[in-house]
């Protein structure tokens, strides 16, 4: 295998959500309408890289990173895994490939079935992939358990008994069974504390050190991406809208949406409170959405073109960088903070509060 | 100096279940001057919902006791206040703001009957149809003047001048346009666009921040002096977020109202309060104004707390985190609560539990003893790696 070749690409990949027509719908005979969670996606993963994804509820990172295990069936574009096509794998190829691509899902309480004991949790994916029998499957649960910091006597303990940590440790080791060469993070730590996020971000790229694992790591929390990704790309509405290396890009965000989204991460330090921020608006709707740029609603450089026409996500002259924006080369250089007015008069109130004497 | 709106002195709360009795609130002391925004930060599990929902009294007791300390809100001490007059307390004097918008909407009215509902009740008690609170000196609507005490005994009574029954069923018969565009209004208050279409729809139909929105309106269309906002913005998304709290900021210049704001995110609270309590394990562990704990944390639990946030690349080395596990509540450790992950840790941390005592030299000299911090060694936190 070549070292430089990709682990994972994708393609131009599309999934949309038909929606149920109504009755009056079908009667009028209208269009048949549909949810464009995810349109027109490509990106690579290399081996034992993380790629980062982040974007807001609703952007579709979530999709793309079931696509990717495939639990989604694309409805357009293709998946490339090791150089070999598996967009339509189908049976007990897709069962057999599944051993190379994990997914530790978002919710650690709904992920892990209730009535199964640990070892049947982290042992089902070696069941299934070599048909082990019991006895196997639980040496092999015990000898993993340390490597995600859980104490291997566990084994016959219940999810209920682990705190929120120790349930995505849970989560990870069931991921980690089949020694898998890609596993997908969907909000691995969005659930938890700022602590023991702290710990399983450092087991994450402990594990990754140590065994060359690739990560899609998808969450909306931008300090676990800049901690835990190599690169990274931000997602708005199902597009990809800036793509590059995480320091470049959280440091030098091109795209107006980026460095809205950098700019409303609230900072732990008083001295740098803002006052107001100037964003306004919220998601539009992914219901066949129309041409022209997904955030032009929401843009504070937004020109006329932008409502008409899809910016492409072209590379920026002189860097790695991915950019959807037309007008990218005329705010690159515009400081994510200058998107927050450090003062201003607040807008009349409605006389319902009147100062007090 | 003025009253303080609210005085929480030395609550314990405790919850009996069948697997013992959790010690959710301990010995915690606070208070809420007018204008003043008060931020408590803390870990899942460090009691701030459980003191967030006993000062309103909202906590179903039992599970949770009140076992000892009171909660004086302008005047009044609540623990004392009976069951049957705790909704005079909720509403007109204390508002409050959950944290999941949709769960606390009600999903079969309109927004409009939502608003409107705290609005008439407010409506009813000003013209003396329904009864009201009369804690303290002050009036609870600042855009009224105080009202009348009539001779009657008590702090809690009903107030019913001659003819307001009469004025009150007119008014109830002409009512719904009024408050209608008293609605209008509270949405323009919290810069809704397009309030008029907003009235007319179902919570369901609304995006996560517009709910949150909807909530702030409600709470704060009772006029309360004391607004208690639950972890308000942790179910939305940054820029949301971001939109919501600049929202909160420049209303506290409009309502003035104090604010109890709780969440676990440091980066919200150093944008919001005037003063932070740092919550471990149902107490509190420091406590100062906000620019001082962020910038000198006195105790080794804030130290390690503000170090874990993420904030550096992955080839600069692992975060750092806190060793160790949250204590069970039902057996917490003997003493200073933090002492079995406590990289000071002594002798002395294990026997009595530290005092919430003012830091020595003090930071702030036209303050003194604002900034406080339970710890034994607090002059040795700033050495801390």
């Amino acid at each position: 295998m070549n070292a430089s070749a990709p682990l994972l690409q994708i393609v131009d990949l599309q999934k949309l959500f038909p929606i149920t027509p109504s009755i009056g719908d079908t009667l009028s005979r209208r269009p048949m309408r549909a949810i464009h969670a995810v349109d027109g996606v490509s990106l690579t993963v290399m081996p034992g890289e993380t790629l980062g994804l982040i974007g807001e509820s609703g952007s579709g990172k979530t999709t793309l990173g079931w696509m990717l295990a495939r639990l989604h069936e694309p409805t357009g574009g293709s998946i490339w895994f090791d150089q070999q096509d598996v967009t339509h794998l189908q049976g007990t190829a897709l069962r057999t490939w599944r051993r190379n691509v994990q997914i530790v899902f978002q919710d650690p309480v709904g992920s892990l079935d209730p009535r199964l004991r640990v070892w049947q949790i982290v042992g089902e994916p070696i069941r299934a992939q070599e048909g082990l029998g019991r006895p196997d499957v639980r040496e092999r649960v015990r000898a993993l358990l340390p490597t995600v910091g859980l104490p291997p006597d566990c084994l016959d303990q219940y999810p209920h008994e682990f705190s929120g940590g120790g349930r995505q440790r849970l989560s990870l080791a069931r991921a980690l069974s089949v020694s898998p060469r890609m596993i997908v993070l969907d909000e691995p730590t969005s659930a938890l504390d700022v602590a023991v996020q702290a710990q399983i971000l450092n087991r994450l790229v402990e594990l990754q050190r140590s065994r060359g694992i690739a990560y899609v790591l998808i969450t909306h929390n931008v300090a676990a991406v800049r901690f835990a990704a190599d690169r990274v790309a931000v997602m708005y509405l199902g597009q990809i809208v800036e793509h590059g290396a995480v320091r470049s890009v959280l440091e030098h965000p091109v795209h107006p949406y980026t460095k809205a989204l950098l700019a409303a991460v609230p900072v732990p330090d008083a001295s740098r409170r803002r006052t107001r921020y100037r964003i306004g608006g919220d998601i539009p709707s992914l219901v066949d959405p129309k041409p022209g740029c997904r955030f032009a609603p929401r843009c504070p450089f937004v020109i006329d073109r932008c409502r008409t026409e899809d910016p492409p996500l072209l590379p920026m002259a002189g860097t790695d960088r991915l950019v959807a924006c037309h007008r990218a080369e005329e705010v690159k250089d515009i400081a994510p903070e200058s998107l927050l007015a450090t003062a201003g008069t607040p807008p009349p109130a409605a006389g319902l509060f009147p100062p007090v004497a | 100096m003025t009253d303080p709106v609210l005085e929480v002195e030395n609550l314990t709360i405790t919850y009996t279940v069948g697997a013992g009795t959790f010690h959710a609130v301990s010995d915690v002391s606070l208070r809420i001057y007018p204008g003043q925004v008060i931020g408590i930060v803390g870990e899942t599990g460090c009691g701030k919902s459980t003191l967030a929902q006993a000062i309103p009294r909202l906590l179903p007791e039992p599970p949770a006791t009140i076992g000892s300390g009171k909660i004086v809100f302008r005047g009044t001490d609540l623990v004392k206040v009976p069951k049957h007059q705790l909704p005079m307390v909720r509403g007109t004097g204390i508002g409050m703001i959950f944290q999941e918008p949709l769960n606390s909407l009600n999903p079969a009215f309109r927004v409009f009957d939502q608003i409107a509902e705290s609005i008439r009740i407010r409506h009813y008690r000003d013209i003396g149809w329904a009864r009201t609170f009369q804690g303290g000196t002050t009036p609870f609507d600042y855009s009224k003047p105080p009202p009348i005490a009539t001779g009657s005994a008590g702090p809690l009574k009903a107030i019913v001048p001659d003819g307001a029954l009469e004025q009150a069923a007119r008014n109830r018969l002409q009512s719904r346009s009024d408050y209608r565009q008293e609605v209008l209004e509270y949405l323009r208050l919290v810069r809704i666009n397009d309030p008029e279409t907003i009235l007319n729809l179902y919570p369901h139909e609304l995006s996560g921040g517009m709910r949150q929105r909807i909530m702030i309106a409600m709470a704060l269309s009772e006029k309360p002096s004391l607004l208690i906002a639950d972890e308000p913005t942790s179910a939305l998304d940054v820029t949301i977020q971001a939109q919501v709290l600049t929202l909160m900021k420049e209303l506290i210049d409009e309502v003035h109202a104090s604010i109890l704001f709780i969440s676990h995110d440091l980066g919200v609270i150093a944008e919001t309060a005037d003063e932070i309590g740092v919550m471990y394990a149902g107490r509190i562990v420091e406590y100062g104004p906000v620019a001082q704990v962020f910038q000198s944390p006195r105790h080794p639990y804030t130290k390690a707390l503000l170090k874990a946030a993420p904030a550096r690349y992955k080839s600069e080395g692992p975060l750092s985190s806190i060793a160790g596990s949250v204590p069970n509540l039902s057996r917490p450790p003997p003493g200073c609560r933090f002492h079995p992950r406590c990289p000071l840790v002594q002798e002395i941390c294990r026997g009595q539990p530290p005092p919430l005592a003012p830091i020595e030299p003090t930071a702030i000299p036209d303050q003194p003893g604002l900034h406080k911090s339970a710890c034994y060694f607090q002059k040795e936190v700033p050495g801390l790696p």
